[in-house]
């Protein structure tokens, strides 16, 4: 979702996994201007984050 | 357009044939146009020891520098350096073109400042440059972006000798 490239607030993992595959994908390039759809929608990573109750309080 | 997949389930989408005059077509005037084809820079170093930086258009900055202007009709051609070092309390948000309710409340879903510190901690990767560097989207002369901002920060970037530059939009 605009603004929120990598993920959602205090989803660490999620914001992880993003650059991660980035790194990744840069490594193991071999073909300039390919684009990467990592198969995750905004919708889920919303759902993740109640269900494991990310909160401010929890992340200071 | 081709499509593959990676060994983790991503879909590898390849947009680069036609991608400049589709977005030039639908956005006419704003966008700079660019019929050369841009070859890869592959890594040249194992990414545990490459030295790596950030470039982002979330107009992230420390507190206290010149905010952006945010409102000027044609847009900001300044860019801003963000230490690396910094906490996410060191730096603030001046930019209007984008949701900023979650990287308010955790500037990493914009600006992953503490993830890729944390990848170095590890020995994910090298090591970070001292700076990374960020300005804002809002620019309607692409001539001028190109010949001014564009330059400017790659002048700064290269200048930290990063081997790799992750790039994001906001």
């Amino acid at each position: 979702m605009m603004g929120h490239h990598f993920g959602v607030p205090f989803h660490r993992e999620l914001q992880r996994r993003i650059i991660l595959e980035a790194l990744s994908f840069i490594s193991s390039a071999t073909e300039s201007g390919a684009v990467l759809k990592i198969p995750i929608t905004w919708a889920q990573a919303r759902n993740q984050a109640k269900a494991l109750g990310l909160t401010e309080e929890q992340n200071r | 357009m081709t499509v593959a997949s990676d060994t983790n389930g991503g879909e590898i989408r390849q947009l680069r044939p036609g991608l400049w005059e589709t977005v030039n077509e639908r956005y006419p005037g704003s966008m700079i146009t660019k019929s050369d084809f841009v070859p890869l820079a592959t890594l040249s170093v194992p990414l545990n020891e490459a030295r790596v930086t950030f470039v982002s258009t979330a107009g992230i900055q420390p507190r206290g520098t010149m905010p952006f202007d945010t409102v000027h009709p044609v847009g900001d051609y300044s860019f801003r350096r963000v230490p690396s070092s910094s906490r996410p309390d060191d730096l603030e948000i001046h930019q209007l073109k984008y949701p900023t309710f979650g990287a308010e409340r955790d500037l990493n879903v914009i600006f992953p400042i503490e993830r890729l510190r944390e990848l170095v901690s590890e020995k994910v990767i090298g090591e970070l440059t001292p700076d990374f560097f960020s300005f804002i989207g809002y620019n309607m002369d692409p001539e001028r972006l190109e010949r001014t901002l564009a330059e400017d920060i790659a002048d700064a970037v290269c200048e930290q000798r990063p081997d790799l530059a992750l790039l994001s939009p906001a």
